[in-house]
């Protein structure tokens, strides 16, 4: 077998074996380029993004950025020293107003929206999510109970499982549409948190239905048959012996929910999402009920206007590089949970 | 059922039987809300018909529709105008070094006056167009007025009432009125008429092939020009402006119509065929760059690669359908947008024939980015399917002697085709239902895209369903024509989704039993 020469075994170039190796590395590079387009796009986002979130002296984090409002950025050249400077709307009227005082006049370019931060994009985002899965939740689940465990295989759960999964295919568009005529019209919820939360949570229902579903029916037989054959009711099979194994992987299932949730802006366009608000939610209340019946700002309707309202330029880049990957990272960071708990969930239980 | 009997019952029903009861009522929740969809979004939008056949009676009633013909032909004779100034153009740049000066002068005058010729026209369709815009406003304003008057009355406002007074009009003396200019408008199409035919014959002589060429281009469709003459002619002879709308015009304008035109001061118009055209030509792309990607990279993870390759790949393809649709928007505008156009006007591309590309954001800018977020639905779903193929069809292959590639192309791809096909279908659902990157990335102009481009076409903007639905739906008054309009293409854009998901899933469900 040294010499290579005469080894019986080793494969003749042929035709077909090269047309087999052309095609296999052609496969390979689709799906390497499907990877590094991903890439690139991720790594454009953070390094621009990274920019504008981190700094490199204490506290590492551009605390003002994720603490302040958004701001309008006034540019100017400081006829004291000379020099460029950045302020925000509020500071620099502040100081406008000081050199006016010694009859000096300020000019400067204005970028919209390109200073302060995202704080209330952010709490806005969270109250929104918050909601539609607490709603999504506790609908999704108890569909998915009676959908695995009383249901007979009968014309009513086949119709539910046509809706389900025909409702899973119909663009977020059409739900914002719909949140908008039934809740925001029909019910006269108006313009809302609670209009938004409840087009968020009907939209992302199928997939937790879907999820439940699937972790509930992972549960083996024999641990309803034991339970039952001990003489427990359906509902005490299920509370005891069912729902107990099944709930982490609801749980896992659903955070991919809420990753798609957070993600929409379509929904919330024409129901819950304001330009800006000067007030964060729980400011300037006259009685609770309030809270859920008024606006709120949302990250993702923040990049839409960013990105079509604002044109492009080195001041307000940062901000919409900032927000996009403030944005991206907190995405990422609920989609990567829920790939780990994924893993961990399948060590944790074996039958 | 001994120990059941002894507990409570309400109405005979015990406590499990409501539990279950509980349980079904959520599931049904499901159904709900399909069943609401539905009639929410018919509640509001099939209003739109009446009011549209309403609108077209107006419109036909206050004589914009006798003037529209009139503003044909004067588009009609722009256009002309434009061709000739393309001979010009291409007589000035290639013209032989022997033309004078003057003759380019001469050259020039031809075209001046053959501009010339309409003004006469235009003047005469802004005299009747101001009648009838007049006309319908005024019309428009005592609608109001009756509405308010009766709102008043059912208050018991009965002073208030008494006050507004409403306009009556006369629709008979305008259509008169309009109808008795008519041998004006026979005059002037008679000297129009005339003159072109001399200028014509007094063509100048163009020296240079390619202005011969489009010059010959352009007496075509000048005789075109001059041969519908009679017909616009009959038109106006015809017109009654009391002839009923029927409804299905209004429908057949709504779905055949060329135009989506609001908030004009001559007339709206609410024809879906541009953005259904932008849609589709959007899909089109995204899906010849997502479903080649998408199974490739599918039969790779799937067949070939090696075990460690396939734990990395799969999560990371899985993880792209996570990105937000508005980051990549975001992304479209900012970084691939831009990229292309530079990519476009590089010398070593010229040769393309419509390079370099003007519009940063355009269908084939969309396209990509729609096709890059349907890879990985395309992807899982088709690589489900292929690893649902059993193992005996990839071993028979084996053993009767066939290579991987064999068995992968001839056995395994065609056994899974039903669920690759499904895994299209959805990727097309999801392509069309997309909203944030057509309406950051697509360039929103509502237009049916230029054709005769060939693939040029890809490189035009153009606006969506989806997106004309999230650009406008802000702005509308509720209750207008508008506002049904937008709320007809969600019931369109509905419908389609729907019907993509029926056969998808019943691909799937033919698919199982093949396999099964």
């Amino acid at each position: 077998m040294k010499n290579k020469k005469h080894n019986p075994f080793k494969h003749r170039p042929s035709y077909a074996h090269g047309l087999q190796s052309f095609c296999f590395n052609f496969f390979r590079a689709m799906t390497y380029f499907i990877l590094i387009c991903a890439v690139v796009i991720f790594a454009n986002i953070f390094f621009k993004g990274a920019k504008t979130l981190f700094l490199s002296h204490f506290p590492y984090v551009n605390v003002d950025f994720l603490t302040q409002f958004p701001e309008t950025l006034h540019v100017f050249q400081d006829p004291m020293t000379h020099e460029t400077r950045e302020l925000g709307e509020v500071a620099f009227r502040h100081y406008e107003a000081q050199l006016a005082q010694q009859g000096i006049a300020l000019s400067s370019e204005v970028h919209a929206y390109a200073g302060g931060g995202i704080f209330p994009c952010i709490v806005g985002t969270v109250l929104l999510v918050s909601g539609s899965m607490l709603i999504a939740l506790v609908l999704g689940i108890f569909s998915a109970i009676y959908l695995s465990e009383f249901g007979k295989q009968g014309r009513l759960i086949h119709w539910i499982r046509v809706a389900i999964g025909n409702l899973a295919g119909v663009p977020s568009i059409i739900y914002g549409l719909f949140g908008f005529s039934l809740f925001v019209i029909f019910l006269k919820w108006n313009f809302s948190l609670l209009s938004g939360c409840f087009t968020l949570a009907i939209m992302v229902l199928p997939i937790i239905i879907t999820a439940s579903e699937e972790s509930l029916r992972a549960v083996p037989r024999g641990f309803r048959e034991g339970s039952l054959a001990l003489g427990a009711t359906r509902w005490q099979t299920i509370r005891k012996s069912v729902l107990p194994y099944a709930l982490s992987g609801i749980l896992t299932s659903s955070i991919l929910g809420i990753a798609r949730v957070a993600g929409e802006t379509a929904p919330i366009m024409f129901t819950a999402a304001y330009l800006v608000r000067s007030e964060l939610p729980w400011q300037g209340l006259n009685k609770m009920s309030d809270f859920f019946f008024q606006g709120v700002q949302a990250l993702p309707y923040h990049i839409y206007v960013l990105s079509t309202k604002v044109p492009q330029n080195e001041y307000t880049e940062r901000v919409q590089y900032g927000t996009v990957f403030v944005f991206l990272l907190a995405i990422m960071f609920i989609a990567l949970t829920s790939v780990v708990l994924r893993i961990k969930m399948r060590n944790r239980f074996r039958w | 059922m001994l120990t059941a009997s002894r507990r409570f019952r309400v109405w005979g029903w015990s406590g499990d039987d409501l539990i279950r009861l509980f349980f079904q009522g959520n599931a049904l929740v499901a159904i709900l809300v399909l069943g609401l969809i539905t009639i929410f979004l018919f509640r509001e939008g099939m209003g739109f018909f009446p009011q549209y056949q309403k609108e077209l009676q107006l419109y036909r009633k206050s004589g914009l529709e006798f003037v529209e013909v009139m503003r044909q032909q004067v588009e009609a004779h722009k256009a002309l105008s434009r061709l000739l100034f393309q001979v010009e153009k291409a007589e000035r740049q290639n013209a032989t070094p022997t033309v004078t000066s003057q003759q380019k002068i001469a050259f020039k005058n031809y075209l001046a006056q053959f501009r010339k010729i309409i003004v006469p026209l235009i003047d005469l369709e802004m005299e009747w167009e101001k009648v009838a815009v007049d006309l319908r406003d005024r019309y428009r304003v005592a609608q109001d007025k009756k509405e308010r008057k009766e709102a008043l009355l059912q208050s018991g406002k009965f002073q208030e009432e008494e006050q507004i007074r409403i306009e009556t009009f006369d629709f008979q003396k305008n259509a008169n009125f309009l109808k008795d200019t008519l041998p004006r408008y026979h005059q002037i199409n008679r000297v129009i008429s005339d003159e072109i035919n001399r200028l014509i014959n007094q063509a100048p002589h163009w020296t240079s092939s390619k202005a011969n060429e489009q010059w010959d281009e352009f007496r075509e469709s000048v005789t075109r020009y001059l041969s519908q003459m009679p017909h616009r002619e009959k038109q106006l002879e015809e017109w009654n402006a009391f002839e009923p709308v029927p409804w299905i015009r209004a429908l057949a304008g709504f779905l055949l119509g060329k135009e989506w035109i609001t908030q004009s001061f001559w007339n709206d118009f609410y024809g879906i065929l541009p953005l259904l055209t932008g849609s589709f030509l959007i899909a089109s792309v995204a899906l010849a760059l997502a479903v080649p990607l998408g199974i490739g990279a599918a039969i790779y993870v799937s067949q070939i690669a090696s075990k460690t390759e396939q734990k990395w790949i799969k999560p990371c393809i899985e993880f792209i359908a996570t990105i937000p649709s508005v980051v990549l928007g975001f992304f479209g505008i900012v970084v691939l947008g831009e990229g292309i156009r530079w990519l476009t006007q590089q010398e070593f591309l010229s040769w393309v024939p419509f390079f370099p590309v003007h519009n940063r954001l355009n269908i084939f800018t969309a396209g990509c980015l729609l096709g890059f977020m349907a890879v990985p639905t395309i992807f899982t779903l088709a690589e489900d399917a292929l690893n649902n193929v059993p193992r005996i069809f990839k071993e028979a292959s084996f053993a009767l002697g066939a290579n991987s590639l064999q068995t992968i192309l001839k056995i395994m791809v065609p056994a899974a085709l039903s669920g690759i096909m499904a895994a299209v279908l959805l990727g097309f659902g999801r392509v069309i239902g997309e909203t944030m990157v057509v309406l950051l990335v697509a360039g929103n102009r509502i237009a049916i895209p230029d054709f005769t481009q060939g693939l040029g076409v890809f490189f035009q903007p153009a606006h969506t369903m989806t997106g004309i639905i999230a650009q406008e739906m802000g702005e509308v008054v509720r209750g207008s024509l508008h506002y049904r309009a937008l709320f007809m293409v969600g019931i369109l854009l509905f419908l389609i989704s729907l019907t993509v998901n029926y056969f998808a899933q019943s691909l799937v469900k033919r698919f199982k039993i093949s396999i099964g």
